[in-house]
Order: C-alpha cells, then sequence, then structure tokens
C-alpha cells in the first residue's frame, strides 16, 4: 500500500513538472492579452527561448546565464513584434502568426549544431525532504527552482492585476485605450512593457523545456504547447488562478494518458492522445461559464489596433 | 483666485477640412460660457485642443496669462482643466472607485473620503464599488464630473453634456454646473441645443464651418437668432399634422415580447405589448440602453424570442428573420449607421444592393446586375439629395447625414408598409435633421406606417402620433402624442410616473 501512495506522489509530482512551461507561457500571455494586445507568436517566443538557453548552456556552461539568457531573448523576440504592432500598426494576429513561424525557423537554424550534445543536470531544491518524506515529498520537494517559481506566478499575477496600480493600468488599457489615452496614459508604452513581459515569460517558459524538463535540444520541441498556452489563456477567461488548473488539467491528463497506453488500456490511442486536449476545454468550459464575469474580465480591446490622434 | 483662459488665433486643418480657423477667444471665472455650433462646426477640435488630446497647427492657449504647452492630455490635468467628453472617458468592466483610482495620486484610503465628501456635497449617489458598466449614462456622467472634482480644477469643460440624459438629470446638472461656477471654477459647455444655452450659460459663442462667427451675453438672445447664427440661413419650421384615426386598422401588433438576456451589457424586455395603425408614427422614448437595442433587433427579426406574437398585415412574423421580414414589406433603418445598416468599406451602390436580393432585378442566376444597381443608386442619391453622385465612392467617406439619407433611400425603394427606424437623426446637424424629418412625415402622409425608437423627445414630440416611454425594459402606457409634454415624458424616462 505504502508503495501506492508513493507512486501517486510521484505522479503528480510529475504532472506538476510538465504542466510549468503552460504555466508560464499563459500567464505571461495572460498579462499580455490583458492589456489589449493578442499575441499568437507564443510558440515562436518559447521555442527561441528553449535554443537561445540550451546553446548559451553549452557555450558557457553556466545555467544562471542560460536562464536570463533565454528570457532576454523572449524579450528581444517580442520587441520585433511590439515593433510591428504598436509603432506601425500592423495587424496583430497576422503578425503573431509571423512571429512563431519565424521563430520556428530561426530557432532550427540556429539549433543546427547543438542537436545530440547532452543537457547540464539541473539543480533541484531540497532533494533530501523528497526522499524521506513518502508522499508529499515527492509532491513538495525536489523541483527546480522555476517550478517552484512557475506555481507562485499565477498568484503573483492575480494580485497584480486586482491589487496593485500598475495592474489596475493595465486592465484600464485593454479596457478602452482610447480612454486611457486620454487620461494621460501612455498606452503604447503599457502595451509595449506587457508584450515583453510576456515574451520573457515565454522565452523562461521554453527554456524549462531544453534545460530542465528534458535537457537537451531537439528540433521543434515545444510541440504546440505555445498553442495550448494561447488557448489556455482565453478558455480560463483571462483569470490566473484556472490558467493554473487548467494548465495542471493538461498536465495531468497527458501523463495519465500515457500511463494509460503503457498499461494497455483498450480505447484507441488517438483518442487517449486526444484527450488532453478535450478534457481541459470541457473543465475550463464548465468552471467559467459565468457569462458577467466573463464580461468583466474579458478585455475589451484585445487585438484591436490603437493608434493616438495627432 | 480668478481664472482666465485665453485662446488665441488657433487653427487646426486635418485633410480636407479646416477644422478650427484662426479661433480666438477669452473666458473668465465667474460666468458659464456656451460654444454653440453644429456637428462639423469644429468645437469638438477646440475642445480636444483645449484637453492636450490634438495639437494645433498654429496658435497659443493662455492660462492666467501663462502660455500653455498642451501636447498630451497630462498638460491639460497638471495645469487644472478638467473634460468631460460626449463619449465617455471610463473603463466599462473596471469599478468605480477603480476608474476614479487610475491617475489618483494618494493612496486608497484617503482617496475614498475625499470621493464621498464630493458625493455629499453635491448629492450624487453612487455605489463606488460595482462596474461602471451597471451605471446609467447620468451616473456614469458624474463619475466623469467627480474625476475632475479630484484634481480641483480651474476650468470645467463639458462636451454635449445633455445628449444622454433625461430633463431632470439635465436639471440636476445645470444645479451642479452653477455650484461649481459659483465656487470659482470656469465653466465652458459645448452644445448644439439652443435651449439650454439660454437657460444656462452667461455668454455664448457661436461657431460655423471652424470659425468663430459671434461672441454675446446671452440674455440679448433668442432661440431664434442663435438658430440662424448657428447655420447661417433661415429654416423653414417643420410640424406634422397630427393623425390619430381610431377607425384606422392595425397593421402591426406585438403581443407578449419578451427578452431574456445573461448578457450585462444587455436589458431585459417585460412584456411589451403594442400595435400601429395605417399611416401612422409610434414613438417610443427613452434614454439609450433601457432596452431600445433589443427591441428593435427582435423587430427587425435579429433575435427570435420564443412566446411572442408579431401580427403584420394579418400575418404572424415573429419567426421570421430580417430578410423575410423585408420581403413582407417591412424595412429597418438601426441606430448604427457605420457598423449596422450600411459596410462603409464598400461603394454606394453596393451598399444599395446589400438589402435587396429578392424584391427587385439586381441580381440575376446569382450574378450581380451592376448596371441596374448603378442607376437605382443615382436615383436614390438625386431623390434624397445626398450630397454626390458618385455611386462608386466608398460609403465611409458620406459624412453622417449623407450616409441616413442613403440607407433611407435604400430602405424605402422596396414601398415598404412599415419603417422602424432607431434614432435615425443621433448626430446630425440641423439640416440633415430637417430633411430627414420631413422624409418620415411624407411616409406617414402617403398611409404607411413607421416606429420611431428615438432619445431626442423634441424629434419624438414632432413627428409621432402616439408614444411610449420604455424604461427598464419596460413600455409604459401609449399616450396620443397631445397629450405629452417635455416633462412627462422626462418624468417617464427616468422611471417615475405620470397620470
Amino acid at each position: 500500500m505504502s508503495l501506492d501512495i508513493s507512486f501517486i506522489g510521484i505522479l503528480i509530482g510529475s504532472i506538476m513538472a510538465s504542466s510549468v512551461p503552460l504555466i508560464l507561457a499563459a500567464s505571461g500571455e495572460l498579462i499580455t492579452e490583458r492589456s489589449g494586445v493578442l499575441n499568437l507568436g507564443v510558440e515562436g517566443m518559447m521555442i527561441i527561448g528553449a535554443i537561445s538557453g540550451f546553446a548559451l548552456m553549452v557555450i558557457t556552461d553556466n545555467l544562471f546565464i542560460a536562464v536570463v539568457g533565454s528570457m532576454l531573448s523572449g524579450v528581444i523576440i517580442s520587441i520585433i513584434f511590439g515593433f510591428l504592432t504598436q509603432s506601425l500598426l500592423t495587424n496583430h494576429v497576422a503578425t503573431g502568426l509571423a512571429l512563431t513561424i519565424f521563430g520556428i525557423g530561426l530557432s532550427a537554424m540556429l539549433g543546427k549544431n547543438f542537436v545530440g550534445i547532452p543537457g547540464k543536470e539541473f539543480p533541484i531544491l531540497f532533494s533530501s525532504l523528497r526522499e524521506s518524506i513518502p508522499f508529499f515529498g515527492p509532491i513538495l520537494f525536489g523541483h527546480s527552482i522555476v517550478l517552484y517559481f512557475a506555481f507562485a506566478l499565477p498568484f503573483l499575477t492575480n494580485y497584480f492585476l486586482k491589487k496593485t496600480k500598475l495592474g489596475l493600468v493595465v486592465r484600464a488599457v485593454g479596457d478602452s485605450p482610447v480612454s486611457a489615452s486620454n487620461q494621460g496614459i501612455n498606452v503604447i508604452l503599457v502595451r509595449y512593457c506587457c508584450i515583453l513581459y510576456g515574451g520573457a515569460m515565454c522565452g523562461l517558459a521554453g527554456a524549462y523545456l531544453s534545460l530542465i524538463y528534458t535537457p537537451q535540444w531537439i528540433e521543434n520541441m515545444t510541440a504546440g504547447r505555445g498553442w495550448i498556452a494561447l488557448a489556455l489563456v482565453v478558455f480560463a477567461t483571462w483569470s490566473p488562478i484556472k490558467v493554473l488548473i487548467g494548465a495542471l488539467i493538461f498536465g495531468g491528463i497527458t501523463i495519465l494518458q500515457l500511463h494509460m497506453q503503457a498499461i494497455g488500456f483498450r480505447i484507441p490511442v488517438q483518442f487517449l492522445s486526444a484527450l488532453p486536449y478535450l478534457m481541459t476545454i470541457i473543465v475550463l468550459v464548465v468552471i467559467s461559464r459565468d457569462s458577467r464575469k466573463i464580461k468583466l474580465n474579458t478585455p475589451t480591446s484585445l487585438g484591436r489596433i490603437f493608434y493616438k490622434e495627432k | 483666485m480668478a481664472t482666465d483662459l485665453r485662446i488665441s488665433n488657433i487653427s487646426k486643418i486635418y485633410p480636407g477640412c479646416i477644422a478650427n480657423d484662426n479661433v480666438s477667444l477669452q473666458f473668465k471665472s465667474g460666468k458659464i460660457y456656451a460654444l454653440l455650433g453644429e456637428n462639423g462646426a469644429g468645437k469638438s477640435t477646440l475642445v480636444k485642443i483645449l484637453s492636450g488630446v490634438v495639437s494645433p497647427d498654429n496658435g497659443e492657449v493662455f492660462l492666467n496669462e501663462k502660455n500653455l504647452k498642451l501636447s498630451s492630455p497630462l498638460d491639460a490635468k497638471k495645469n487644472k482643466i478638467g473634460m468631460v467628453f460626449q463619449h465617455f472617458n471610463l473603463f466599462e468592466t473596471l469599478s468605480v472607485f477603480e476608474n476614479l483610482s487610475i491617475d489618483a495620486t494618494e493612496d486608497n484610503k484617503s482617496l475614498r473620503v475625499r470621493i464621498n465628501e464630493i458625493l455629499k456635497k453635491y448629492n450624487f449617489s453612487i455605489d463606488l464599488d460595482v462596474p461602471v458598466l451597471n451605471l446609467s449614462a447620468g451616473q456614469k456622467q458624474k463619475v466623469e464630473i467627480i474625476r475632475c472634482l479630484l484634481r480641483s480644477p480651474k476650468v470645467l469643460i463639458m462636451d454635449e453634456p445633455t445628449s444622454v440624459l433625461t430633463e431632470q438629470e439635465t436639471e440636476e446638472l445645470f444645479i451642479s454646473l452653477k455650484k461649481f461656477c459659483d465656487e470659482g471654477i470656469l465653466i465652458i459647455y459645448i452644445t448644439h441645443k439652443l435651449k439650454e444655452v439660454l437657460s444656462l450659460c452667461d455668454e455664448v459663442a457661436v461657431m460655423r464651418k471652424g470659425k468663430v462667427v459671434s461672441v454675446s451675453q446671452t440674455q440679448n438672445e433668442r432661440v431664434e437668432t442663435l438658430a440662424n447664427k448657428m447655420v447661417g440661413q433661415k429654416l423653414a419650421k417643420i410640424k406634422k399634422k397630427i393623425n390619430i384615426s381610431k377607425n384606422k386598422d392595425e397593421i402591426f401588433k406585438v403581443k407578449h415580447l419578451n427578452f431574456y438576456s445573461d448578457d450585462p451589457f444587455e436589458t431585459n424586455l417585460v412584456n411589451l405589448n403594442f400595435s400601429v395603425k395605417k399611416g401612422e408614427c409610434l414613438g417610443i422614448a427613452g434614454i439609450s440602453g433601457n432596452g431600445q437595442n433589443e427591441l428593435f433587433q427582435i423587430l427587425s427579426g435579429e433575435i427570435i424570442t420564443p412566446n411572442t406574437s408579431i401580427i403584420f398585415r394579418n400575418k404572424e412574423i415573429a419567426k421570421l428573420n430580417p430578410k423575410q421580414r423585408r420581403e413582407y414589406l417591412m424595412a429597418f433603418s438601426p441606430e448604427d449607421r457605420i457598423s449596422q445598416a450600411a459596410v462603409p468599406e464598400l461603394k454606394i451602390y453596393e451598399n444599395v444592393a446589400l438589402n435587396n436580393f429578392k424584391s427587385s432585378n439586381f441580381f440575376e442566376k446569382g450574378l450581380v446586375n451592376e448596371k441596374k444597381i448603378k442607376e437605382h443608386s443615382k436615383k436614390i442619391l438625386s431623390d434624397f439629395s445626398v450630397n454626390t453622385d458618385n455611386v462608386e465612392l466608398k460609403s465611409q467617406f458620406l459624412s453622417g447625414g449623407n450616409l441616413q439619407k442613403l440607407i433611407l433611400g435604400r430602405e424605402l425603394i422596396t414601398a415598404p408598409e412599415l419603417l422602424i427606424c432607431y434614432n435615425p437623426t443621433w448626430g446630425l446637424d440641423v439640416g440633415a435633421i430637417n430633411y430627414i424629418h420631413e422624409t418620415l412625415i411624407k411616409i406617414n402622409d402617403q398611409e404607411k406606417s413607421t416606429i420611431l425608437i428615438s432619445t431626442d423627445t423634441e424629434e419624438l414630440l414632432k413627428l409621432s402620433d402616439r408614444i411610449a416611454v420604455i424604461y427598464k425594459g419596460k413600455l409604459s402606457k401609449i399616450m396620443p402624442s397631445e397629450e405629452v409634454t417635455p416633462e412627462k415624458l422626462g418624468v417617464l424616462m427616468g422611471g417615475g410616473s405620470v397620470d
């Protein structure tokens, strides 16, 4: 029996680990979207973060530089998006799609010489506690610092949006950029900041994949997680806590269905593989069906181009 | 300390239009100033310049002889110029308090204290913790005013403040404005409503085509003199002859119209019953946001409600969509000309073809007969005196008045038995309004019926044979319009009752 319990603990621990990139990318994108900007380049920014993190680790042999560098690379690529959409007033959707395609291509090119190089072990915290406490050990301890940060992030995001002045400004800009501008808020600046923050979080999410989760570089290794993160934000109706729930469900069912496949359940594999997507959407739709709340949370100006009268 | 605001030689040129042409004006505190003019006269541009939203090409603004550099709204705020825009600058999904705290420099606690002081002093009652989208237009305006007052302004500019208010709310607003004026705030009141100028303001500057054409004391003016200055020509008065004949057939009858929505932006409708007779105009008054949108959409068939009966020309049409209703000779003119009535990116003749799929020979075997549509469009342009004869012009380049004429022309080509319009003269200038009103009266004279949903009481009293008021989704009793006064309408529009 004690074996079963510790197995469940390890299972939950691995579910948490697999949901980290989704939480990071979705939390970043949530802030971007709350300011009224729809950035579909999440996948592209993640994969750029993944390759630059891995490459920096190989070149400098320093994980700290690798992690910070991956975030910076996310910022740099999101500057392109910000400049195009905010300064040159291009369409958000088209620009975001281009960013994703660009990111995937660029990462493949940059990553050519890094395929097959083994990764470096990422330090984990409280590893002794992980072994000594049967059920809670593998859940609470023995993770990388990035995981702890990721699980704190939705709560921090929630606090930022609801309780701080800056969060209020972000929500106001997303609600009505024209009003905000007439109130003397620099809409373009706020949106730039939100875009860059989103880029940094997507970069970190990518680095988590290539440095911690599966420490190596594989072409196209984000495998659509950026798109899932985008969907999570929408289906969680722009609520950070629901993003966390959605990411856990998605991670959970992904892991569970792998186990089910391994055990040999008589359910078509294709259906099992589709299950995480299906369940995440169903659950999020069910928990956020209060249409009033949706209206209040939805950034009214999402995806619309704002330009200042001269 | 007295405030002295001076505008000197302001010019602002947009491509194809001189919005402000060498405008110079002077204002002193202790008085309420009116800036009067038609739409497009340049009032709004001047106001945007004063509030730092746009910068002038030329000219200067002096406050107490200090030359102000107003290059952003922040500069106007710093110089204590407060501004209440016609279209509210509020964040609908944020609470009232959040809206007020967004540009405050103090902490939330002392801000709340100060807001409550203002609420008490001026007798405003507003719940600070509800989202702004739950407020009425009058309350939203008060939030805007409070936002200005929190910065202890020297100048307060009100841009067309009464366009969304009831008579009562307007009176309350005037009382508040007079109080502010007594407290030494300089008030500039922008409007195109002549009566308001006469009842509220001390001095009036009239603008026409970007220029100031007259500055005078209001006590020396009358409605007619101001109107002539504003329009620049004498206007013929139009008046409808009321024709309520009890014997006429009911052509349109609505029973048990109920509508429920969980969308917080929508209003529920509760058991509406009414009918329209042949050749009659039924007016539906109310402040915007009391269910007019929903009512219009249900009458036009955009929303189908269960258990409702709509009889039109002895047929049940409640389950029909807008296209089918049009085939039964109903026609519709929605409030939002740009997004609901016409497609701005399409050319004029394409817009004309849009709602006439069946009733004409515009289409043959699925192909567009451009020649016929263009011929027909030309006829509409000349019959309805639209200010262009180029049917290839994109509709977005038409002014509001011309677009409305085009839409009415388009709707009327099928010779409909019933025309339903919603705020047909919204945002139009006096000349265009006159034309639209004449057209609507003509329709009734030809024994065709109209339903006029409008927020403009004057228009309703002028055109309707019978009037009902919609308030929070409920319809008042329907009254013959000779029994209705503006005051009575105002009471009903504000939720009161009259006998």
